[in-house]
């Protein structure tokens, strides 16, 4: 028997969570827009926008201390932070655009440096994903391998139904514990009718055909046309699941301060710019070429992943109407 | 298409007349590249999702044939003559598509002699106005999605443009809601006023859109890259921000145009264009002066007079 959730019960659920002490973080209207934030209660969720900005800020904050320090008497004192004050967190409502992105950025994270304050967030973290009844013409999941009902990086998947109750799927333990722990609120139905979903009108892309082509044309002139317009802003990649590159920075007086981890985009000109002065990426063409190149071949050859889940939030956002989605299409119909 | 025609108050702007001006466009922009008179042009080609245009640089008649003027041109192009772009248009007279607001920009780029008039071939629009950031992108412009700065806008009949596209249309009538939003903030109380720039400012993630967008942003060294000293903080946290936000809107008192990109790009929907109408407002109250209107080499911030008023000083 298929089991289910009551969209009331979806609501309980936040309450008991939150009088648990569990950080339960969600869609959640904030000032005019909807973002990923702490829910007070269950009534706070909404289920009916995809957040301006990606679920990737709860393992990989905007901005975070890495560590302090303090002059005293002369001598330098440094502080780590404790990570084991971490919170225990659910993330509820997460469409499978942001849903798979962790899974994504697991690999690099934990590559030649175990990352431990994306990590430690990780290990604590429990994500409800849940189906996609909507997109729009910017949405093209479906073009780069994932569809509305991926399941991948859920750790309990949710489905929308005709009757306004949600089918529920454990897909890791952690989603089972997560039902378990709360049965009470979990129900069993004969049959689910999942809701429709408007189709998307993006064509399937072959990614394999797409990296060959990237591997052959480091120096192609398709880079100078759709960069040129570029204006070398950080909106794409700040709002995008997967982009994941940051910056360090001591900040505070030479008495006491902080060091702090926060995002940064290798579409600034100051990116890659050396102490010497020389900067490898001098124009925005190398630029936004490295940013394709990154996450269409460069994260596949090291990771075996995409690194982009076609959320559509680049698209939405570039504030001179770069749109990725045509630009894999372009390079997908080209013949060599 | 008089004036009546185009009358927007309520209703809508007939798709007719963009339609009208994208032809005018194009047959003037192959013109003067056939004719050699400029060596690129920056203009709108649609986009490939509906209702969607984004910025082109030009250089053949052939391209020029597909240029669109549509709702969905809102960019101001004037930031692509500036030197953050600089190598990326050919080398010689340059054409560009602007309209009334973005041509508030080009006179303050000249006033502050970053482009030459004589290097330039202006394709006006007498514009009937922009989509609003996240509104319906239907075939018409109505004051439902229209964006805000086109309720107030007072240069939508461009003059000393080398060509104008479009005529006469009228955009009276429209409720000013930038304006009431302004007057409501100024009459909040002083703690509440910063709560609301509090608020907005936690949201922002420094992505830089509203400076890289800005035409007058064009210095080569921003005070908020440097980090030794850093002036400003760069990383995304309440303190740094503000301050950002704070050294934007100073920088751009009595230079601002008035486009209102800055808001339009932020993907956190902060209301930029409310601080630059307030350093706008004061620059008009304290010195009569409104930036942009026609080329000026100095502005009241960036001279200094025996009589300047001192009286700030205590």
């Amino acid at each position: 028997m298929p089991q289910i959730i009551t969209e009331e019960n979806l609501r309980n659920l936040i309450d008991l969570l939150v009088k648990e002490s569990k950080v339960v973080v969600g869609p959640k209207e904030t000032g005019s827009v909807v973002l990923y934030q702490p829910l007070t209660a269950g009534s706070d969720l909404r289920l009916d926008s995809l957040p301006r900005r990606s679920a990737k800020e709860l393992f990989f904050p905007i901005c975070e201390n890495i560590l302090t320090y303090q002059r005293q008497d002369g001598k330098m004192q440094v502080t780590d932070v404790d990570r084991s004050h971490f919170p225990e967190t659910v993330l509820i409502g997460a469409p499978p655009c942001d849903a798979a992105s962790p899974a994504i950025l697991d690999a690099v994270f934990s590559w030649d440096y175990n990352d431990e304050f994306y990590l430690e967030r990780r290990r604590k973290s429990t994500i409800v994903g849940i189906a996609c009844t909507k997109g729009d013409d910017a949405c093209f999941c479906t073009a780069v391998g994932l569809a509305r009902d991926t399941e991948a990086g859920s750790d309990l998947f949710l489905t929308p139904l005709k009757d306004g109750s949600y089918g529920c799927k454990a897909v890791t333990e952690k989603g089972k514990a997560l039902v378990d722990a709360h049965a009470a609120l979990f129900g069993e139905a004969a049959s689910v009718d999942a809701a429709l979903f408007v189709e998307q009108g993006t064509e399937k892309l072959d990614l394999a055909k797409i990296k060959n082509w990237l591997e052959g044309h480091f120096e192609d002139p398709l880079w100078e046309k759709i960069a040129d317009i570029c204006v070398g802003c950080g909106s794409c990649a700040f709002i995008c699941p997967a982009c994941h590159c940051f910056d360090i920075n001591d900040e505070g007086s030479t008495e006491q301060g902080s060091r702090r981890k926060h995002w940064d985009a290798c579409g600034f000109s100051k990116f890659t710019n050396h102490a010497s002065g020389h900067n490898p990426r001098d124009v925005q063409n190398k630029r936004y070429r490295n940013r394709i190149m990154h996450k269409f071949k460069y994260y596949d050859d090291k990771f075996g992943k995409t690194l982009c889940t076609g959320c559509g939030r680049c698209v939405r956002a570039c504030p001179v109407g770069i749109d990725i989605a045509e630009i894999l299409s372009t390079i997908n119909a080209k013949q060599d | 298409m008089n004036a009546k025609a185009n009358k927007n108050q309520g209703s809508c702007i007939e798709p007719s007349y963009y339609q009208a001006v994208t032809k005018a466009i194009r047959t003037q922009a192959v013109q003067i590249l056939k004719e050699g008179t400029v060596a690129g042009l920056v203009g709108y080609l649609p986009g490939r999702r509906k209702g969607t245009a984004r910025p082109a640089l030009i250089t053949t008649p052939e391209e020029a044939e597909k240029l669109i003027f549509s709702p969905a041109c809102v960019n101001n192009l004037s930031v692509y003559l500036t030197k953050s772009k600089k190598g990326v248009l050919k080398q010689g007279r340059i054409g560009i598509v602007a309209k009334g607001c973005d041509m508030r920009a080009l006179a303050g780029l000249m006033g502050e002699s970053q482009i030459k008039r004589e290097d330039l071939f202006i394709i006006a629009v007498d514009c009937a106005g922009v989509y609003g950031s996240g509104a319906e992108r239907s075939e018409t412009v109505t004051e439902a999605n229209i964006a805000r700065k086109c309720l107030e806008c007072s240069v939508h009949h461009p003059e000393g443009a080398d060509f104008v596209a479009g005529s006469a249309t009228d955009l009276s009538g429209l409720t000013p809601l930038e304006a009431e939003e302004m007057a409501r903030i100024e009459a909040l109380p002083q703690a509440e006023r910063w709560a609301f720039w509090k608020e907005h400012f936690s949201r922002c993630i420094r992505c830089m859109a509203c400076r890289q967008v800005c035409p007058f942003c064009y210095c080569e060294q921003c005070l908020c890259d440097k980090n030794r000293p850093q002036a400003v903080e760069s990383s995304p946290r309440p303190a740094g921000n503000t301050a950002w936000h704070i050294v934007r809107a100073m920088h751009l008192a009595g230079r601002c145009g008035g486009c209102a990109e800055c808001e339009r790009v932020c993907p956190m929907d902060i209301p930029l264009n409310l601080l630059n109408r307030r350093m706008a407002k004061e620059l008009k109250e304290l010195y009569d002066y409104e930036a942009g209107l026609a080329p000026a080499e100095k502005g009241p911030l960036t001279q200094y007079r025996e009589d300047d008023d001192q009286s700030f000083i205590k």
